[in-house]
């Protein structure tokens, strides 16, 4: 989801993630009505959102920790996410100690680790640099390609939504509505090199770009 | 390349080490902090000569008194029976001041229903009620302790509710999205997230239970540093009224200093090592 910021898109993920009533109409997954948190969503916020006083690892585990104590399972799921984004090694850090971006892959191995069929993302990677960024969205195609979860995606970074989607959906504000969809066909592995340079994706910019003004 | 390098060089005219006028700050510190104390005994012995031990004990005078009296024993009983007394009023008061903070904190009903009543325990000059506490409960440890307890649990209370009421809203959502219950969201979210604010509740009200015992003492005791102060005014005895303030300013030093170590000890235990420097600066007499 692309839009210009106040347009609504975190507002419209937030109904999605039950954590907001849409004032009017419904939001259904797989046929049924969101009224609070579904338990097969994931959340990524804006903000890494980490808990200060728990370790990386203890961080990851909260989402079973609020169920109860994790099993030997799930320690072992929190271990192998940890691996899947890198962070071994920080697993006994406090989030103090790590830097943006590894903070920003701490909170995507959190909702990741309950293995959800539908994960929201809010800006996540907005507050990253250029550089960072790029590099988390490689991470984050990665992490898909063996988690296989429908993502929703909110960004007001248009070359960050031609790389990640395979349907970007154009926003507008007041009143928020949806102006366009757009399927993004070219095949994976996508490089950000093709969505700058490539003529099909210039196509695509510039018919989400028209669309926001 | 070069040129730009000795351009640069040049414009940045730094001092040698761009720490060393904070590393002499901190010297001249630790300097002052030595010496103030000494300082502060020439000031007092110099007035002292002055005036007559009546008014104003000299320092050598109270330090020797001060001696005899630990080493007679004297002084046990009493420094003894204070630090019960405010011991089990500050335990008593922050047990109370805690359940009240949490209550009004969970509840807004609780808040409403509950609140005036603190603020009038607080309004209420509890001294007042020290005559009377002792016609009700004697003149043993209890009354002392009910003082002591009255002024140490209004800190707790507004700490404790502050912290548990100022968790971060990003927290609070994230929680939300985990479909955490409202008791796992207070003891793993809330209340860490409380736990500097609980402490630094924890020590005023240790500092103001000494306050309370002693001043309770003052009204009706038979032992207590407090009482030691009522007997020495009646004898016109200066040099032990001094002795007293002496051993109690000790007494709420090494307290202040053990708050410090079990503060440090549950910082590094939830936030691990690294936040040594945070501990510092909550704790400035404990260092």
């Amino acid at each position: 989801m692309v839009g210009r910021s106040g347009c609504g898109k975190s507002t419209l993920l937030r109904c999605i993630g039950g954590l907001i009533a849409p004032t009017t109409g419904s939001i259904k997954i797989s046929g049924q009505i969101v009224t609070e948190p579904h338990p097969q969503i994931g959340y990524v916020f804006q903000q890494p959102v980490l808990l200060p006083w728990r370790t990386v690892e203890a961080n990851v585990s909260l989402p079973f920790e609020v169920k109860g104590k994790p099993t030997k399972e799930e320690k072992n799921k929190v271990k192998k996410v940890l691996e899947i984004v890198g962070l071994s090694d920080y697993a006994k850090h406090r989030p103090g100690e790590l830097s943006g971006g590894m903070q920003q892959r701490v909170s995507v191995s959190r909702s990741l680790v309950t293995e959800p069929s539908i994960l929201l993302m809010d800006e996540p990677f907005g507050a990253l640099d250029a550089q960072t960024r790029e590099d988390m969205n490689v991470e984050l195609l990665r992490i898909w390609e063996v988690a296989k979860t429908t993502i929703v995606f909110v960004t007001h970074d248009i070359g960050e939504a031609l790389f990640l989607s395979d349907r970007v959906v154009i926003m507008s504000a007041r009143p928020g509505k949806i102006d366009d969809i757009i399927e993004v066909n070219s095949p994976r592995p996508r490089s950000f090199d093709q969505v700058e340079n490539d003529p099909e994706f210039w196509k695509m910019r510039q018919r989400i770009r028209k669309a926001l003004h | 390349m070069t040129n730009d390098r000795r351009l640069l060089k040049s414009k940045i005219k730094s001092p040698k080490n761009p720490f060393s006028n904070f590393e002499s700050q901190k010297i001249l510190g630790q300097f002052l902090v030595i010496v103030t104390p000494f300082l502060f005994i020439l000031i007092w012995h110099l007035i002292a000569a002055g005036t007559t031990p009546l008014i104003l004990p000299g320092p050598k005078d109270v330090f020797m008194r001060l001696f005899s009296y630990f080493v007679s024993g004297r002084v046990w009983p009493h420094l003894f029976m204070t630090t019960q007394e405010i011991l089990a009023g500050f335990v008593l008061g922050s047990v109370l001041g805690l359940g009240f903070g949490t209550l009004i904190s969970e509840s807004v009903i609780a808040r409403k229903v509950i609140m005036p009543y603190i603020i009038v325990t607080q309004a209420l000059p509890k001294f007042a009620l020290a005559p009377m506490l002792v016609i009700w409960f004697g003149f043993g440890m209890a009354p002392k302790v009910i003082i002591a307890a009255l002024i140490a649990f209004f800190p707790l209370v507004e700490n404790t509710y502050m912290g548990l009421t100022t968790t971060p809203g990003s927290q609070l959502e994230l929680f939300r999205a985990l479909r955490a219950s409202r008791i796992t969201t207070l003891l793993k979210l809330r209340v860490p997230h409380a736990i500097p604010a609980i402490f630094s509740g924890f020590r005023v009200a240790l500092m103001l239970s000494l306050v309370g015992a002693v001043v309770a003492e003052y009204v009706g005791a038979n032992q207590g540093l407090g009482a030691l102060i009522i007997v020495s005014q009646g004898t016109l005895d200066t040099e032990l009224m001094f002795v007293s303030f002496v051993v109690l300013t000790v007494l709420g030093l090494s307290l202040d200093w053990l708050y410090g170590l079990v503060y440090k000890a549950v910082l590094v235990k939830l936030y691990g090592k690294s936040i040594s420097n945070i501990s510092s600066s909550t704790s400035r007499l404990s260092v």
